[in-house]
């Protein structure tokens, strides 16, 4: 299989703070890849040179075989984070424009418009002021900015942030649909759930660093913790001190509790039974918002304990607390 | 390049589609023209429009001054029906209560001539409460002419007044400006001729810069500027920019031009615009617009909002208003050391020059050549620092660099 896009040690620092730090990556065609992180881990700056609106120090990019994504911008889509709309610019002017920009002309270009209109229901609103359009609408003509010239290569840095549930559910679609026409897509976000049902890979970056690469079948089996769902009605704020719970996380209605290693399962539902009226009992795999949290909270630790090893240490570290 | 010219059309479209532009470009030079015309009626009713009868008491202690004073008074009238001045001769009485009579409005004015005005310089004097401008000089000019009259004739043997005045009559000139070949006209004409040239260009590159500096920050501020960053580089981006704009400054200067054209023709000052001038101002403008434009570019792209950048470009804007405030030094003396010396000031070179070869033909050619060639060599040097800030300032939000940062940047991008 061929990459669509590699990173090789990349390193981009701003004065003394180093955003990414030697980070490397390979991306297949055709494949979906989240790429997930906190706040601040250095995803956008990594996307941005990528894109090459900045460079990096030091390390190599290779997008679609070239050196440099301003090469071959036409054949990439990106939707930034940070990404706006001329707000006196109707929605016909303002997809020409950057139909232009994006290298296509004349009648290709209005029969992608009008398609990509279409397909997102936003036709209706052609001849109106993009500040005439509601959040969710303008989120959705941003997404058909980015893939309007039917790049091979997506990137997609929170495409979901401020949409409704509905509109959710059409971008997946969407993005289904690039994928199945072989594009290759990186897509960055916060929201776990929708990285778990997306993405074929998984990379988790933090402070500018790998954490943990993989498909989602390989990262959960190597966190072998059990995960004890509960769900009924009662008072589960009691589970949590009994012996074997390593963590909880306790609502009204459910409980998840994180055991050790040796801690019995039956014994935590013997006492189950007798605090509430359970309706479902379940051992589980920790899921990525799990796994997220665990391995960011344990880099952070490394950190303050010792600062300045190796970053292959620190994902051992993190395996470690586990 | 396809995509910089994307950038530059919808640059331009957008600026002159707003109500800004239209107003500078269209609304201005209408209100301008209005307001010269406007200038011309005032000041020709000032002279000839209607006013009552003005009464004015007379005391005329020398008993030579009167008579002569009401000739003149007739003599105007006649060719002033519509604004008559009355004279009349009062018995005498002191300063205060002619002031009294004055302020009750049963006099216009009073004058006190004094007995000895003819022989000595023993001061008139007059009275009034209003603040009429020719009033005051055309009673000025009687009494002069009367005292003149009555000193003529005191002479021995006395001299006729009428051939004094023959004698003192002013020469005839004709000014001809030896570039066209035609009548010069007007003095004043002349002397602001280099002024609108300058004045031209300052619209035209200044103006239209800062229009940069504001859609820049739009496009900070709205967020759409790493959407344009996905599809074209930044330089392609500041380059569009600053095309489109040269494109409306362009446009800019031509409907200025264009009725400045017609109105000096419409005065009659249609020879000062010659091809001469027209040309260096397109030579200046151009470098002269490129090299504002970039440097407001880079401004606007390290800064978050208007007051930011304005604070930024102040320096700037402070260096290329000196010219406007010293271009009748300039266009005066274009060839004092001075003025060659602010030439070669890069942001103020293409105002000072054309002010320069304006007013002086003969501006050494070695002196154009390398003021154009310093001002190119400083666009380049603009351009590139521009792009640098540029790149990295874009996507930068928060408080605005400091020169130090921006030196960083400069460094560093």
């Amino acid at each position: 299989m061929t990459e669509v896009l590699t990173l090789t040690d990349v390193t981009k620092r701003f004065g003394r703070f180093t955003a990414v730090d030697r980070f490397s990556l390979r991306v297949p065609a055709g494949e979906v890849l989240g790429f997930l992180g906190p706040n601040g881990a250095g995803k956008t700056t990594t996307i941005r040179m990528v894109m090459s609106i900045i460079y990096p120090d030091e390390g190599e990019i290779s997008v679609l075989g070239h050196p440099r994504a301003s090469q071959v911008k036409d054949r990439v889509g990106y939707l930034p984070e940070e990404r706006g709309l001329y707000r006196k610019m109707t929605v016909d002017q303002t997809l020409r424009y950057f139909g232009r920009l994006k290298g296509l002309h004349g009648h290709a270009l209005s029969r992608r418009i009008a398609e990509c209109l279409e397909r997102v229901e936003l036709q209706d609103w052609r001849r109106k002021r993009t500040e005439a359009l509601s959040k969710g609408m303008q989120q959705k003509l941003q997404f058909v900015i980015a893939i309007l010239h039917e790049p091979e290569l997506v990137i997609l840095d929170e495409p979901f942030s401020g949409l409704d549930p509905l509109n959710i559910e059409l971008l997946k679609e969407l993005i289904g649909e690039l994928h199945g026409g072989r594009a290759t897509v990186v897509l960055s976000t916060h929201q776990m759930e929708q990285a778990q049902r997306l993405c074929d890979r998984i990379v988790l970056i933090n402070r500018g660093r790998k954490l943990i690469e993989g498909t989602m079948h390989e990262i959960r089996s190597r966190f072998t913790t059990r995960m004890l769902v509960l769900e009924g009605e009662g008072d589960f704020e009691r589970l949590t001190r009994l012996p074997g719970v390593v963590s909880a996380h306790v609502t009204t209605a459910q409980a998840r509790l994180e055991l050790d290693d040796g801690a019995d399962p039956s014994a935590i539902l013997k006492h189950a039974v007798d605090v509430a009226r359970l309706t479902r009992f379940e051992i589980q795999r920790p899921d990525l918002q799990e796994i997220f949290v665990r391995l960011v909270g344990a880099d952070r630790q490394v950190d303050a304990g010792d600062a300045g090893d190796e970053p292959g240490s620190r994902v051992a570290a993190a395996r470690r607390t586990n | 390049m396809r995509k910089v010219v994307a950038v530059a059309v919808r640059e331009f479209i957008e600026t002159v589609k707003t109500k800004a532009f239209l107003v500078s470009a269209l609304v201005m030079p209408l209100l301008v023209g209005g307001a010269v015309s406007g200038f011309g009626w005032i000041s020709r009713s000032i002279t000839a429009g209607e006013l009552p009868p003005r009464r004015i008491a007379v005391v005329d202690y020398s008993g030579v001054v009167f008579g002569e004073l009401a000739r003149q008074c007739e003599a105007y009238n006649r060719e002033h029906p519509r604004r008559q001045l009355l004279v009349a001769a009062t018995a005498a009485a002191d300063a205060d209560t002619l002031a009294k009579t004055v302020r009750e409005g049963e006099w216009h004015a009073y004058l006190i001539v004094p007995a000895d005005v003819v022989d000595a310089d023993t001061a008139c004097e007059f009275g009034r409460k209003d603040i009429q401008f020719e009033t005051g000089v055309q009673l000025q000019n009687m009494v002069n002419e009367a005292v003149f009259t009555a000193r003529c004739r005191r002479t021995d043997p006395p001299i006729d007044p009428e051939s004094v005045r023959e004698l003192q009559r002013s020469a005839a000139i004709r000014t001809i400006d030896v570039q066209t070949g035609e009548e010069a006209g007007d003095e004043a004409a002349r002397m602001v001729t280099p002024f609108v040239f300058m004045f031209l260009l300052f619209m035209a590159t200044l103006g239209i810069s800062n229009g940069l500096l504001t859609t820049v920050i739009e496009e900070k501020s709205s967020r759409v500027v790493e959407v344009l960053l996905s599809a074209i580089s930044p330089l392609q981006l500041m380059a569009g920019k600053i095309l489109g704009m040269a494109a409306v400054g362009l446009a800019m200067l031509s409907v200025w031009g264009g009725v400045g054209y017609a109105s000096a023709h419409a005065s009659g000052a249609g020879h000062l615009v010659t091809g001469y001038r027209v040309t260096y101002a397109l030579l200046y403008f151009l470098p002269g617009f490129l090299l504002l434009s970039s440097l407001l570019a880079g401004i606007g792209s390290a800064c978050n909002t208007i007051k930011d950048a304005q604070g930024m470009a102040f320096p700037l804007s402070l260096i290329t208003i000196v010219p406007m405030f010293c271009w009748m030094y300039i266009s005066q003396s274009p060839a004092s050391t001075v003025s060659v010396a602010l030439s070669f000031i890069p942001p103020m070179t293409p105002f000072v020059m054309i002010l320069r070869v304006c007013a002086d033909p003969h501006t050494p050619i070695w002196q154009i050549v390398a003021s154009l060639a310093l001002l190119w060599a400083s666009v380049v040097v603009a351009m590139w620092a521009s792009a640098k800030i540029f790149r990295v300032g874009v996507l930068m939000y928060g408080k605005p660099p400091s020169p130090r940062e921006l030196f960083h940047w400069l460094r560093h991008a």
